[in-house]
């Protein structure tokens, strides 16, 4: 008897050793894996790529006239609006050391005293971390707006070599992640499975990021609705998205759409594909936060998001001083976004936390 | 109370002891492997404590890796008898203390170590098949009282028959829940998945497993059943053990329920090791078996009655609270509630200066860690914890007499999210004690 117990205990941790890892997601997340990275990630990718090299070339074009000063401006506004597609996909090649876009593409506010003195020095390395707060498209919407045209005419021309290097440095770091893509493409949708590796987490969670991050440091925040360090904030107009160029609504609303067509599985070519949705329908996935299908609430919701922010006339600095009311139904319309991806999205999708061992709750 | 006053082979708590000490090893080895030292006590820069615990703190990089080194020394110790006395206190107090840091990692087989480990320290498991004995035979002994492994036997049991009756409540039996919402999740598992959206099927898990835990113990123990019950308990773990992310829990328990196998069972695996390890039986030099005697005895039984009643009881003390249990979560923890309900909670904080009037989000990633967040919007306790840890910070910023509102919506087992407590009330001037929380909103 003492054998058979041995030998039964033996072969069944043999049995679930190798079923520990259930073969589960396999097939089931593939076509969204496929979709969103053929369609959406690659194709944004290569969007901002073109983009940045017009930018390049609007620079490049500036010849001091007003029509060529709106060109680049133009270009500029353009540009900026590609890059909110794509800030979400900071996991795999775009959050190589190498390329870390979002810190180098978009740290916000920017600092102008930081980009003066990188000007004036001359010797500047915006490799450098600390060199964050004064590159990206942030700094060039100091460069591009921060005063009346005629100033800026006479800047430019002094100022051109810093703007193309900080458009240099962004194309660079672009045009790597999307090479990276290339190869990278394979590991993402092979990374099946719910850990906190599988290719679900990584995009889950940076959506979810991403979410919070627009919530938070281009709404929230600037609008004093926020707290820092748990200290809450005053309404600071100057740390809005964009404040030069006035873009801070039209850029979330990029940010928010592009995020929508993500969940809904729109490619770039506008054909409705396999997104977040059509696997929260495979699940019947119920909602804890509103009545009904989970699928349909977070469309819903994004619908509400986007128009309760296209409501306002003008940008987010003026609004703060204009209709804090109007800010704060907004702003309470984005909140309620936040359970439903972060607890029903990520329990139908089984996406975990973190990997410690659990007793249940 | 002969039973009592008689002894048995000291077999069963020797293989007990090498068991353990091996399994601990190897969940110590895992629990570092998984980088969790990192993650759950050097990265975070707040810690949940357990009420009256305050001042257990975690020891920083080099003190916790350090602390993890002992506690697979003292593992490897336990299991080969090496200065087992030592090796069982050192092995009890540090993982005692890396469970009291953090009461977000909270995990009933994590308490369940905890007890045994204290146990093993007053228990004579070293006193056969160990280096102790080979070292100085005078300590070989083959006898030992019957309450000492009536005490060992006591201890498991008690986990499942506890968890069956946490089991006996309405969700569980009349509308299997939460175990459809687990089985809906694997639906998508190859051949068996298709059954998993079967209500039947998730009726009939729940009544298996309520009914499993608790007849398991009885059928343990009586020798008819033994045998047929011991593999039914093998496949349940093996299923949970698949199913659900409990970790090294069901091998433990799998490999500790030996004990309840008689002891010629155990004297086979005895002779099995020695004949791997050509090991040589040493004759037992003190005949007799381990008896006390006058105060030493009654201190000991006083003792370990008291410690019996006291894990019958304790279960129980839910009980001293109005409202549902599973909603407040008050007397939850330590009474062997092991996956019985679904549960998850959205957290908005607020602060709001008094002076200026001023309100704002709280950005809870700046204090918190993903889990540590996961695990405080679903309990009241920890909620308030956190309030009193935004005050801490927002005090050590300068910003006096803050008032802190939280916006909770909690879901239970798969229902609507609801508020969990008061937004209105003021968090930061509300003290935690055993008291019922009448924050807490009803659910």
């Amino acid at each position: 008897m003492i054998r058979f117990i041995l030998s039964f205990i033996t072969l069944s941790l043999l049995v679930s050793s190798c079923c520990t890892n259930p073969p589960e997601d396999e097939v089931d997340f593939n076509d969204l894996f496929v979709n969103i990275a053929d369609n959406i990630i690659v194709p944004r990718y290569a969007e901002l790529q073109t983009e940045l090299d017009e930018l390049q070339e609007s620079l490049n074009l500036y010849d001091g006239s007003v029509l060529s000063l709106e060109l680049l401006q133009n270009q500029f506004k353009v540009t900026y609006h590609t890059w909110q597609k794509v800030s979400v996909f900071e996991f795999g090649p775009a959050a190589e050391y190498s390329a870390l876009l979002r810190s180098n593409c978009n740290t916000f506010p920017t600092n102008s005293f930081k980009i003066e003195e990188n000007i004036n020095s001359t010797e500047y390395n915006l490799e450098f971390p600390s060199n964050y707060e004064a590159k990206g498209f942030p700094a060039l919407d100091y460069l591009l707006f921060h005063t009346n045209n005629i100033d800026l005419h006479i800047e430019i021309e002094n100022r051109r070599a810093y703007l193309n290097d900080c458009i240099l440095d962004m194309q660079d770091r672009v045009d790597a992640v999307l090479i990276a893509w290339d190869s990278y493409r394979a590991t993402f949708i092979g990374a099946v499975g719910n850990d906190q590796n599988s290719s679900l987490s990584l995009l889950f969670n940076q959506y979810l990021y991403d979410y919070e991050k627009l919530k938070r440091d281009k709404f929230a925040l600037p609008a004093g609705f926020a707290t820092q360090f748990g200290i809450p904030v005053n309404a600071d107009a100057s740390l809005v998205e964009a404040p030069y160029s006035k873009l801070s609504f039209d850029l979330m609303l990029t940010n928010l759409a592009s995020l929508e067509s993500i969940y809904l599985g729109i490619s770039e070519d506008g054909i409705d594909g396999v997104g977040l949705f059509e696997k929260l329908k495979e699940y019947n996935a119920q909602s804890t936060v509103v009545d009904g299908d989970l699928a349909e609430a977070i469309k819903e919701q994004f619908s509400i998001c986007k128009s309760a922010i296209s409501s306002f006339e003008n940008d987010l600095a003026y609004e703060i001083s204009t209709d804090v009311v109007a800010l704060q139904n907004a702003s309470s319309e984005l909140q309620k976004m936040v359970p439903m991806l972060k607890n029903d999205m990520r329990s139908y999708l089984s996406v975990t936390v973190t990997q410690t061992d659990s007793d249940g709750d | 109370m002969s039973w009592f006053h008689s002894d048995t082979s000291i077999a069963p708590l020797v293989v007990f002891r090498i068991i353990f000490g091996l399994m601990m090893f190897v969940s110590t080895l895992r629990f570092w492997l998984k980088g969790w030292i990192e993650t759950l006590f050097i990265q975070p820069t707040n810690f949940f404590h357990y009420y009256g615990f305050e001042w257990v703190k975690p020891l920083g990089e080099i003190g916790m890796y350090t602390v993890f080194v002992f506690l697979l020394i003292s593992s490897l110790f336990i299991a080969l008898g090496l200065f087992y006395r030592w090796a069982t206190i050192v092995y009890f107090l540090l993982f005692t203390y890396v469970e009291l840091i953090d009461s977000t990692n909270y995990l009933n087989h994590y308490y369940f170590i905890s007890l045994v480990a204290f146990l093993l320290c007053l228990l004579p498991a070293h006193r056969s098949l160990s280096v102790d004995v080979w070292i100085k035979s005078s300590l070989k002994l083959d006898r030992i009282p019957n309450w000492i492994m009536g005490l060992l036997k006591f201890q498991l049991g008690i986990v499942y028959f506890f968890a069956g009756i946490a089991k006996l409540n309405y969700d569980w039996l009349f509308k299997a829940m939460p175990m459809s919402i687990w089985l809906q999740a694997k639906a998508h598992w190859p051949i068996v998945g298709s059954f998993f959206t079967e209500q039947w099927l998730a009726y009939s898990f729940s009544w298996m497993g309520c009914v499993f835990d608790l007849s398991i113990v009885f059928l343990l123990l009586s020798k008819k059943w033994r045998f047929p019950a011991y593999i039914v308990l093998v496949l349940f773990h093996v299923i949970t053990g698949i199913m659900f992310p409990i970790g090294m829990f069901p091998w433990i328990m799998i490999l500790a329920t030996l004990i309840f196998f008689p002891s010629e069972f155990h004297q086979k695996i005895i002779i099995f090791i020695q004949s791997i390890l050509k090991l040589k039986n040493r004759r037992s030099v003190v005949s007799n078996s381990l008896f006390l005697h006058g105060f030493k005895k009654k201190l000991l039984l006083t003792f370990l009655a008291l410690y019996v009643f006291f894990q019958l009881v304790l279960p129980f003390r839910c009980l001293l609270y109005p409202d549902q249990l599973f909603w407040t979560e008050q007397g939850y923890r330590f009474s062997w509630r092991v996956m019985l309900m679904e549960k998850a909670g959205t957290a908005f904080f607020y602060v709001t200066d008094s002076k200026t009037g001023n309100r704002g989000e709280v950005d809870n990633s700046q204090f918190l860690t993903a889990t540590q967040e996961k695990m405080m919007a679903t309990q009241p306790d920890l909620i308030l914890q956190y309030a009193h840890i935004i005050k801490r910070e927002v005090e050590s910023r300068g910003l006096e007499d803050p008032i802190i509102n939280a916006e909770v919506y909690v879901t239970l087992n798969g229902a609507r999210s609801k508020l969990f407590i008061d937004p209105k009330i003021n968090l930061a001037v509300v003290d935690d004690s055993f008291e019922h929380k009448d924050w807490i909103l009803e659910n």
